[in-house]
């Protein structure tokens, strides 16, 4: 990754939490109260660029380095925020300690407080329930959502939180770009605004739970290449209805006229029902986004795919003709589930610098050590990986004791809840 | 690591909770010493503190001398600084739009109180 997109994202975090501690930076007053209002405002301003990284356009994503990485930071900041966000009062309190443990305990304390301080106990218990929604992976998804939404609620409870106590200034500032970051995420990204129409054109199974879907433009098509993924929610058709939700997935052909297609496999309540989808349903498009296989280096290459992880690989072999000796090895559980397995033979056969080894089964670290190439196959490969984590974590770890550095091992893993 | 990390926040800010409240049931606060002879203040002799350093203010019919909680007050100080020296009982029952202060501002109004307004 280059330098300034390697950068973008501490760069703009170092802003967000600079301005507001900068601005409210404590002069002569006790450490721990220092301490504790320092605490607070690095909290809003790591919550803020959380909030930033949660707006899915690909022109940002673009420049901050791809949509995983902003979702991966989103996380990471989120959390340091309510950390720090539950250490504020704290050490507010501890400042009032030494004075008398009463008046530590009238600080926290609801009973004995007013509404500047009811707000920011509801903002915390908001950022709590909304955090434990977040690290909840049985949850079904419209739940998670709804429950995630409470990060936003909690957001505004801060603000008056701030306006409440009189801190104008930085009231101000927390509103306009919280505002700012909900809206746009709301509107352009939650309201399908940023979203590109399309429609289904047509449906055609693959395999058991898997159909593959062609999408002709309403309008002007998005510019996607080969491997990357674009976010698509399906709208209503005469029949069927569309489940309301916003999902990625690979694009595994894009034709020049602009039409794209994209393979859905049944793994939740959602992408089951789309199994059914029909045509003339009308979609929402969002995107490109990834750089999976783009700008590949000139190398051997050594590409491994586990399940629907196939499509981005099934999209370069559709689209270009391999210059570089590439070995593809394609996992699946079930033979029902072996999607595209004779449309991958011709490919083959039509591409002299492929080499093709497919295998269904159950597999665990040790079978898959058996199937893999040796140490003196994979010497000078180049290793693209895409498939389910566990697929994925097993393979780098027997690549990695087969001498490839974990820098000519590149994943691509969808994880965006 | 951040779901464990964010438990282990979680269930230590619920005891840090769970033990001020444990601290402050054993130890309640403390009246603070009233002086053996109340001292009368005009508002006169209120205004002449009305600095910074030294800022008292008459809040219904008492006198405090709040220069020591100045740089503890929670908003900026142009709220607060313009009321020393000066009779702020309605601002302190209207802060913000109106509000009154919270009952733990009133807990901590004692322990700055150095005697009872004079009537005029």
């Amino acid at each position: 990754m280059k330098l300034p997109r390697l950068l973008s994202i501490p760069l703009l975090t170092a802003i967000l939490l600079g301005l507001p501690v900068v601005w409210a930076w404590p002069a002569g007053l006790p450490l721990w109260r220092s301490l504790g209002i320092v605490l607070g405002w690095a909290g809003c301003g790591l919550l803020l660029a959380s909030l930033l990284l949660m707006l899915r356009e690909s022109w940002l994503a673009e420049r901050l380095g791809g949509l995983e990485r902003m979702y991966a930071w989103h996380h990471v900041l989120g959390t340091l925020a309510y950390l720090l966000l539950l250490a504020h009062p704290l050490a507010l309190a501890v400042d009032n300690l030494a004075e008398s443990p009463a008046l530590a305990w009238a600080l926290v304390s609801p009973l004995t407080q007013g509404w500047p301080l009811w707000f920011g106990w509801l903002g915390l218990l908001c950022l709590m329930l909304g955090m434990v929604a977040s690290f909840s992976r049985r949850l079904p998804y419209p739940l998670w959502r709804g429950l995630h939404a409470l990060l936003a609620v909690a957001i505004l409870f801060g603000c008056l939180h701030l306006w409440l106590l009189g801190l104008g200034p930085s009231f101000f500032f927390m509103l306009l770009l919280s505002l700012l970051f909900l809206g746009w995420r709301f509107l352009r990204i939650d309201s399908s605004l940023a979203a590109r129409p399309y429609l289904v054109s047509q449906v055609q199974r693959v395999a058991a739970d898997i159909v593959e879907i062609a999408l002709r433009p309403l309008g002007m098509p998005i510019t996607a290449r080969p491997g990357q993924f674009v976010l698509v929610g399906f709208g209503d058709g005469d029949t069927f209805r569309g489940c309301g939700e916003c999902h990625p997935y690979t694009i595994c052909a894009v034709d020049p006229e602009g039409h794209l297609r994209i393979s859905i496999k049944a793994l939740g309540d959602c992408t089951r029902h789309l199994q059914t989808v029909e045509i003339g349903v009308p979609v929402g498009v969002q995107g490109p986004f990834g750089d999976f296989l783009l700008d590949r280096p000139p190398l051997p290459q050594f590409w491994l795919a586990g399940g629907i992880g196939l499509t981005p690989f099934l999209a370069v072999l559709r689209d270009e003709r391999l210059m570089q000796p590439t070995q593809l090895f394609y996992f699946y559980r079930r033979p029902e589930d072996g999607a595209y397995v004779e449309e991958l033979r011709t490919l083959a056969a039509r591409q002299p610098s492929l080499t093709l080894h497919v295998h269904c089964g159950d597999f665990n670290a040790a079978t898959l050590a058996g199937l893999l190439p040796d140490s003196a196959a994979l010497a000078g490969r180049i290793a693209f990986l895409c498939g389910p984590p566990g697929l994925l974590g097993s393979t780098a770890e027997i690549l990695g004791q087969r001498g490839m550095a974990p820098a000519s091992i590149h994943f691509e893993c969808f994880d965006f809840r | 690591m951040m779901r464990k990390l964010f438990l282990l926040a979680t269930v230590l800010f619920w005891a840090v909770v769970l033990g001020l409240w444990l601290l402050a049931r054993s130890a309640p606060m403390s009246e603070p010493p009233l002086p053996l002879a109340e001292k009368t203040y005009a508002l006169t002799e209120v205004a002449r503190h009305g600095a910074e350093n030294d800022c008292w203010m008459a809040i219904d019919g008492q006198v405090y001398d709040l220069t020591g909680y100045l740089p503890e007050h929670p908003s900026k100080p142009s709220i607060i600084l313009p009321w020393c020296g000066r009779e702020a009982s309605d601002a302190y029952r209207t802060k913000t739009k109106g509000r009154a202060h919270s009952p733990a501002a009133d807990q901590l109004l004692p322990a700055y109180r150095i005697g009872r307004l004079l009537a005029e």
